[in-house]
């Protein structure tokens, strides 16, 4: 896959107007969508072509949408994940900010299928540009009749309204985002009921991320083998991989699925910055645990990873090198959970709060003895009791630090120091 | 049914019971934090986390529903190190201060950690520290967020139970704290049930603060003396001193809640204006005296207005046993059957009695309201009846029960309505009529025998904005298999009562005609209203309801007490005080009621109280009325003598003594033969117990019931339908027209029903100043904003008070919260003239001073000489 | 404020839904949100106040203390961290005179440290107002300041708190 598919417009100057996504062939799957299938037909598309979601957990998005009952007597809601609160992640901003129309298109071949009329983009509200152009972006598709009543002649109405955040990562998380839209603290919430029989206002909702519904209107497009026919069968498609961290060409960039880590790392993203080892990689954001860099060959797929003992998460793949202290990472990683944690459960709110404690104080070679014990024993205690994923990926991450740079906190407790500094 | 193992022992359970309540069921102990029986689950502690076969993860048995077949552990090594660890965890932060907390000896923490926590703790670090002086949310209330382990039960309980939404959480993660709107709760309800709710030491009584120990309280579980509710509570005192109320979560119609008179306002019994010995009238002035010295005084002056007629009015507060006595000392020692237990409103016998008979449905209130429909008719059940709406929110908002609300007075359950009628004030009995009329056509379809056709129409129209609600109420009980009516004794207050009462029934009629699954209770604002009925305190029916005028009911009680019963229906209340007024009226004997402050219409009731010949006075405090008194007798206050009251559910409770009458006060019971004594009888049964069997022996309802059956959940009485009579073909009120005038209704208010919340120290601080409430749309028309000073005015007087504007409000609406001592509310109020028209106008500054001197208490007639009441 | 709030929502089924987008509008046109602003947002939707305060303490964009004219916002999560932010930090400090979550005497700047802003690629990064500075070293942060100071050249020794900053 040499041609770019998600951010064929991109890096175009006006890649966020109506124009030049119309002249890329835009809306037209849209067209297609409401003209020639009915919403199962569009279902089973997306089922075929084994999308799945690009969030971070990799549900299989035409199976979520078949969830949706049929008849429910209430209205129907399509919640966009634009919170992108994933540190290392950074993906959903640029299609927003340089492609809107593509998130605006999939949004309402999305609606189509699953019978919404309305549909709300929770976007971070740090994002002041993207919501910006995402306004414009909407505007113009009203006024073009790609949204509205009747769109293109069909009978099918849809509207998007655009929710800015206001600054908490837990809004990602999708029951949390629908407390949020409600106007309540975002807190998750418990399943069952799932989202897509009881969600946004007691009603069926669909929740996809930014990536994932951009992915639509191409599947529609082009049909669902071409889709498969991207990286692994059970987890294809066009990826977009956000690289940061110490490495030479920090970047977006667009890859099939499944592409070795170290291609990623050291073939597109020019490898170490100059005369330095790569020590370990983050694959799929801070919640994914971390990887030293003999496990760098490793593919970048939901099954991949998750073999071994990681996630594909985000696909915010944070590059760490031989400078940078171990200890250090992962306190600071524990340090934004801790921040981050919506205060519901006790082992989250509680667990991390003692964890950080504790390593905040090894890191400044405080430590004592037992430390280490206490602070695996934290994460038993957290993983698997939390009430979201939040609790669980923050044990996770220190899990693998721990597992991995053992010797590196030893060496800060009986130091009584960093080595690093 | 789905069949569930927990530990190796498999039960059945209904479907939709979850993993927890299965395992109570079976006696295997799962701890809980943020668990609350009433509400949906939460499962934010993770206490409750248990093994559940195929299933990768732990899972709170709060919120997993049993699927058949499902196998649980809720005891293995891995759940004893998780419920460790989630204790491990809470107590990291928790200052373990529980030497100086409230909470010490009865928290939830402190046991769960006993039963599951760590031995010991590695926790070494610093413990977070939100601040270092507890916060005082309200006069009531306070804080020590340091103490709270985010469980959000107060939270829950106070915008999902009480409904106040005045609790909520701020900040996230380790930040999170329980607060009020910008950290006060100045304005919430102040019932304290996040305080009763709270596990920890984190929401505490401030009233209750460092005042005892757990374990240095005696415990006396009893029932509220405020309103007909009828809540369980548990009073402690420490050395006889009364130290606070508590509520259990297993008993009573209330489970775990109060409101603030129930958790707040018992500490009227410690009250300063006790009266302390007994004390007769000489040279005009009330001077105190012995026992004895009363009674020679009183057997002197009862002979001397032997040959008058002779009235009684006792209280609905007393308990059913002193009830019972004073009508049997009032109909066989004073041989006549003027006798009333209500002094703000009518009784009109005719109308209630076949209604009580036919429809009243002695009944748990939570099976009753759980029907289709519930319609509430008058009044504010919010303020009057607070744990009553508590479940009357649960049933709109998880049972699906269609709540129709018909009434002048807005109120807070209005919102989870699904129908709201808002009639002109005194428009209860015509907006009834219009439901009534809009269910003919239907009913005379249906049934084309049984149902009268020409019932007519109100005339006149009701409010505006609700003309087509008597339609959508029709239509609502039409739809209903099972429809619930719950009659606010507001619709009492009104001179239109009798119709008000008949067009409710009319209402049943056509309901239990239609088929409907018919119930029908009262809300009455004063703990025993019904058991005063049920005793016969009524000047025309005897204990059980049945008609003074029938022979055989006499008969039976004339047996059973050994003396006559006057045959004539006697007076009530109001036609006692026309007696009194004419100069007719010989003794008239009063116990524990405060007409003087009560009865709308205080001229009326100082210039017939002052016109007695001989007015007795059984009270445990010095009211106004006691100052007109001739003889004053020192009686136990609630709370220092046992008996029974009958709350709205006819369910039959025990009162129990928890302190000493003060002084020189007496029983009431003791009293009431004291006085028959004096007119050498001797009342047959005498103490509680044998008066509580001879009830259960003469008054139908009670049959069965006996004291030690009664229990902490207490026993229903029983229905005991009477044959109907015939006054079905009433026809409907006239809407009042009203015009444009303001008319004012009165009532009670949150914090006050009467003269025992009237005496409460913590009641006075929280309620704090008396107000007048009126529409925005009214008080914009007369230049008023909310909080200004203004004065109503009627043809009888006026009051001045803080202005509360209500954008709930109808116009035209008026409304007063009784038992403001200083307002003399019930001087604007003229007998027969009610809702009463108004004029409301600012106080303007310069006449602020003036206004002082012209509101100081008007002299009641006859003075108390000293106050010997009173402490030194 | 009152139209912009009922604009916004109308967008909902719900007025609760709607108190995120009004404190938002509301804090553009405030700056911050003190009681007062609270209780208007309460009354304008008619929703309970103390949901209102709930959101407006729970949301990290929220503020109920005023800030300065220009609030820093350094992104020192892990992408940002690694690339130096922790120099930038303490630079801003010694430059600025003030401590992290400090604000300048002048009420120019206030100094805050975030999580991560989701432009990661950019790392190091600061957002300023609506705006993003990315690639910062510490030539790019003082000339960066020297611009900000310079929009402000006139407004400077007015009221700081009328100054509307960039972008916002
Ligand atoms: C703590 C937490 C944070 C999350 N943050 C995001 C996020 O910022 N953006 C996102 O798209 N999904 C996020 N997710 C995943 C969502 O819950 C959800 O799975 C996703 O939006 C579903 O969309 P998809 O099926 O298209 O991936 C988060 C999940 C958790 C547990
Ligand atoms: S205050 Fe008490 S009841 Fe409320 S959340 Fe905290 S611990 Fe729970
Ligand atoms: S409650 Fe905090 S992560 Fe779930």
């Amino acid at each position: 896959m040499t041609e770019p598919v998600l951010l064929r417009n991109v890096d175009m100057p006006d890649g966020h107007l109506l124009a030049t996504y119309e002249a890329g062939g835009g809306y037209q799957a849209l067209a297609k969508a409401v003209h020639e299938h009915t919403p199962d037909e569009i279902i089973d598309l997306v089922k075929k072509s084994n999308l799945r979601g690009r969030g971070g957990a990799g549900f299989p998005t035409g199976m979520k949408w078949s969830f949706v009952p049929k008849r429910a007597g209430k209205p129907k809601y399509l919640c966009c994940n634009a919170d992108e609160g994933e540190p290392g992640t950074f993906k959903d901003r640029i299609i927003m900010e340089r492609d809107p129309h593509q998130l605006i298109e999939g949004m309402a071949i999305s609606g189509y299928a699953i019978g919404a009329e309305t549909a709300y983009v929770y976007i971070r509200g740090e994002y002041a540009l993207a919501i910006r152009r995402l306004e414009q972006a909407l505007a113009e598709a009203h006024a073009k009749g790609y949204l509205g009543k009747r769109i293109l002649g069909s009978d099918f109405n849809f509207t998007v309204h655009i929710h800015c955040g206001a600054g908490a990562y837990i809004c990602g998380e999708e029951t949390a985002m629908l407390d949020a839209l409600e106007g309540k603290r975002a807190q998750p919430r418990l399943k069952p009921p799932f989202p897509a029989v009881e969600g946004l206002y007691a009603s069926p909702t669909v929740i996809n991320n930014v990536e994932t519904l951009a992915c639509v209107p191409h599947i529609v497009a082009r049909g669902p083998d071409w889709f498969r026919g991207i990286g692994p069968d059970k987890s294809p498609g066009p990826k977009l991989y956000c690289l940061s961290g110490q490495v030479r060409k920090p970047g977006l960039y667009e890859l099939p699925m499944g592409i070795p880590l170290r291609e990623l790392v050291e073939d597109h993203a020019g490898g170490p910055l100059p005369g330095r080892k790569i020590k370990a990689v983050i694959p799929g954001g801070v919640s994914a645990p971390l990887i030293p860099e003999r496990g760098l060959d490793v593919g970048m797929d939901f099954d991949s990873l998750a073999a071994a003992g990681s996630m594909l998460g985000s696909a915010g793949v944070i590059v760490i090198d031989d400078s940078t202290c171990m200890v250090k990472v992962a306190t600071r990683i524990i340090e934004f959970f801790h921040h981050e944690s919506c205060g519901k459960c006790t082992p989250c709110r509680e667990g991390l709060n003692w964890v950080v404690k504790v390593l905040r104080r090894v890191e400044a070679g405080q430590g004592g003895p037992g430390d280490l014990e206490q602070l695996e024993a934290l994460c038993k205690g957290i993983f698997g009791n939390t009430f979201c994923a939040l609790g669980d990926g923050a044990a996770m991450g220190l899990r693998a630090a721990l597992t991995h740079f053992e010797h590196e906190f030893v060496a800060h407790i009986e130091e009584r120091r960093c080595p690093f500094h | 049914m789905v069949s569930i193992t927990i530990n190796e022992q498999t039960l059945e359970v209904e479907a939709g019971s979850t993993v927890l309540q299965a395992a109570e069921r079976l006696g295997i102990d799962i701890p809980t934090f943020c668990y609350l029986k009433r509400l949906p689950a939460l499962a934010s502690c993770r206490m409750c986390l248990v093994e559940i076969e195929g299933q990768r993860r732990l899972q709170p048995a709060c919120a997993t529903a049993v699927i058949d077949g499902m196998v649980v552990r809720a005891s293995t090594p891995l759940i004893e190190e998780t419920r460790s660890s989630m204790l491990d965890m809470l107590l990291a932060n928790h200052p373990l201060d529980c030497p100086i907390c409230d909470k010490g000896g009865e928290c939830e923490l402190q046991d769960l950690v006993m039963a599951y926590g760590p031995r010991e703790s590695r926790f070494r670090d610093a413990k977070r520290v939100f601040h270092s002086k507890d916060i005082r949310l309200s006069p009531v209330i306070i804080m020590n967020v340091n103490r709270c382990i985010q469980c959000q039960r107060c939270v829950r309980m106070c915008e999902e139970v009480v409904g106040a939404v005045a609790l909520g959480t701020v900040e996230k993660g380790m930040d999170t704290a329980v607060t009020g709107f910008e950290g006060s709760l100045a304005s919430c309800d102040q019932c304290g049930n996040c305080v009763e709710v709270c596990p920890v030491g984190a929401l505490m009584s401030f009233p209750y603060r460092y005042k005892a120990r757990p374990w240095d309280l005696a415990e006396t579980d009893t029932v509220c003396p405020h309103c007909g509710t009828g809540c369980q509570l548990t009073v402690g005192t420490r050395k006889g001193e009364f130290m606070r109320v508590r509520s259990k979560q297993e008993h009573g119609v209330n489970r775990e809640t109060l409101c603030v008179r129930g958790r707040f306002g018992l500490d009227f019994v410690g009250s300063r204006d006790r009266i302390k010995r007994p004390m007769v009238r000489r040279d005009g002035a009330l001077v105190p005296v012995s026992w004895e010295e009363a009674a020679d005084y009183l057997r002197r002056r009862l002979s001397a207005v032997e040959g008058k007629v002779a009235g009684g009015l006792a209280s609905p507060r007393l308990p059913n046993e002193v009830l019972y006595q004073f009508q049997k000392v009032m109909r066989t020692v004073f041989r006549t059957n003027n006798i009333d237990c209500a002094s703000r409103w009518s009784t009109p016998f005719d109308a209630l009695g076949p209604l009580v008979a036919s429809f009243y449905t002695r009944a748990p209130l939570e099976d009753v309201i759980g029907n289709d429909c519930v319609l509430v008719v008058g009044g504010n059940v919010t303020e009057e009846n607070p744990v009553t709406e508590y479940l009357l929110r649960d049933c709109a908002r998880r049972r699906q029960t269609g709540l129709l609300m018909l009434s002048a007075r807005p109120s807070r359950l209005d919102a989870d309505a699904r129908t709201v009628v808002r009639v002109p004030p005194g428009g209860e009995a015509a907006g009834l009529a219009a439901v009534v009329a809009c269910l003919v056509a239907p009913a005379s379809q249906a049934l084309p025998g049984d149902v009268p056709v020409d019932i007519g129409t109100p005339t006149g129209k009701l409010g505006a904005t609700d003309g087509d609600g008597p339609d959508r109420v029709a239509a609502a009980l039409l739809d209903s298999g099972s429809v619930t009516v719950l009659v606010s004794v507001d619709l009492l207050r009104l001179p239109l009562a009798r119709a008000a009462l008949q067009q409710i029934n009319k209402l049943l009629r056509i309901l239990r005609a239609l088929g409907k699954d018919l119930a029908m209770q009262f809300l009455f604002d004063r703990a025993n209203q019904l058991g005063a009925w049920d005793m016969g305190v009524l000047p025309t029916a005897l204990p059980g309801l049945r008609a003074v005028a029938d022979d055989a009911a006499r008969a039976t009680f004339e047996r059973a007490w050994g003396a006559g019963i006057p045959s004539e229906p006697g007076a009530d209340f109001e036609t006692m005080l026309e007696l009194c007024d004419g100069g007719r009226m010989g003794a008239l004997y009063i116990v524990g009621s405060d007409p003087l402050m009560s009865y709308p219409d205080r001229k009326l009731v100082t210039r017939a109280l002052g016109a007695v010949d001989l007015l007795i006075v059984q009270d445990a405090f010095l009211t106004d009325t006691v100052g007109l008194a001739d003889v004053v007798l020192p009686a136990a206050s609630y709370g220092e003598e046992s008996g029974t009251f009958t709350n709205n559910e006819g369910r039959t409770q025990k009162v129990c003594k928890f302190r000493e009458a003060v002084f020189e006060a007496r029983g009431n019971l003791a009293i009431l033969d004291f006085v028959a004594a004096l007119r050498n009888q001797q009342l047959r049964s005498s103490t509680q117990g044998e008066i509580f069997d001879e009830m259960t022996q003469l008054v139908p309802a009670y049959q069965g019931l006996t004291l030690d059956g009664l229990g902490t959940d207490g026993a229903f009485t029983r229905s005991v339908p009477t044959p109907p009579a015939d006054e079905f073909l009433a026809s409907p009120p006239a809407v009042p027209n009203a015009g444009d005038r303001l008319m004012l209704i009165t009532g009670n208010c949150l914090f006050h029903n009467g003269y025992l919340s009237e005496r409460s120290a913590i009641l006075n601080t929280v309620a704090a100043d008396p107000y007048v409430e009126m529409s925005a749309r009214d008080a914009a028309q007369l230049g008023l904003s909310d909080r200004d000073h203004v004065v109503v005015r009627s043809t009888q007087g006026e009051l001045r008070a803080q202005l509360k504007v209500n954008r709930h409000f109808p116009r035209g609406l008026v409304f007063v919260p009784e038992n403001y001592r200083d307002l003399r509310l019930n001087s604007l109020m003229r007998q027969g003239e009610y809702p009463c028209p108004v004029e409301v106008e600012k106080v303007h500054a310069a006449f602020d001073a003036a206004a002082g001197a012209a509101a100081a208490p008007e002299n009641p007639g006859r003075g108390i000489a000293e106050l010997p009441g009173s402490p030194p | 404020m009152r139209e912009k709030i009922e604009v916004a929502a109308a967008r909902y089924p719900d007025q609760r839904s709607a108190i995120m987008p009004a404190l938002l509008i509301a804090q553009k046109e405030h700056g911050h949100l003190p009681g007062p602003v609270l209780e208007e947002v309460a009354d304008i939707l008619g929703v309970e106040r103390i949901w209102v305060y709930e959101l407006a303490t729970f949301y990290t964009l929220f503020r109920i203390e005023p800030v300065g004219v220009f609030h820093l916002q350094l992104c020192d999560n892990v992408s940002c961290m690694l690339r130096g932010s922790e120099d930038l930090l303490r630079h801003l400090e010694a430059v600025l005179g003030i401590k992290k979550d400090g604000t300048t005497l002048d009420g120019l700047f206030t100094l805050s440290t975030v999580e991560c802003l989701g432009a990661c690629e950019m790392a190091p990064v600061m957002q300023v107002g609506d705006d993003y500075h990315g690639g910062l070293d510490i030539a790019r942060i003082d000339a960066l300041l020297e611009r900000l100071r310079a929009m402000t050249g006139q407004a400077i020794g007015a009221d700081p708190a009328t100054t509307t900053p960039p972008g916002e």
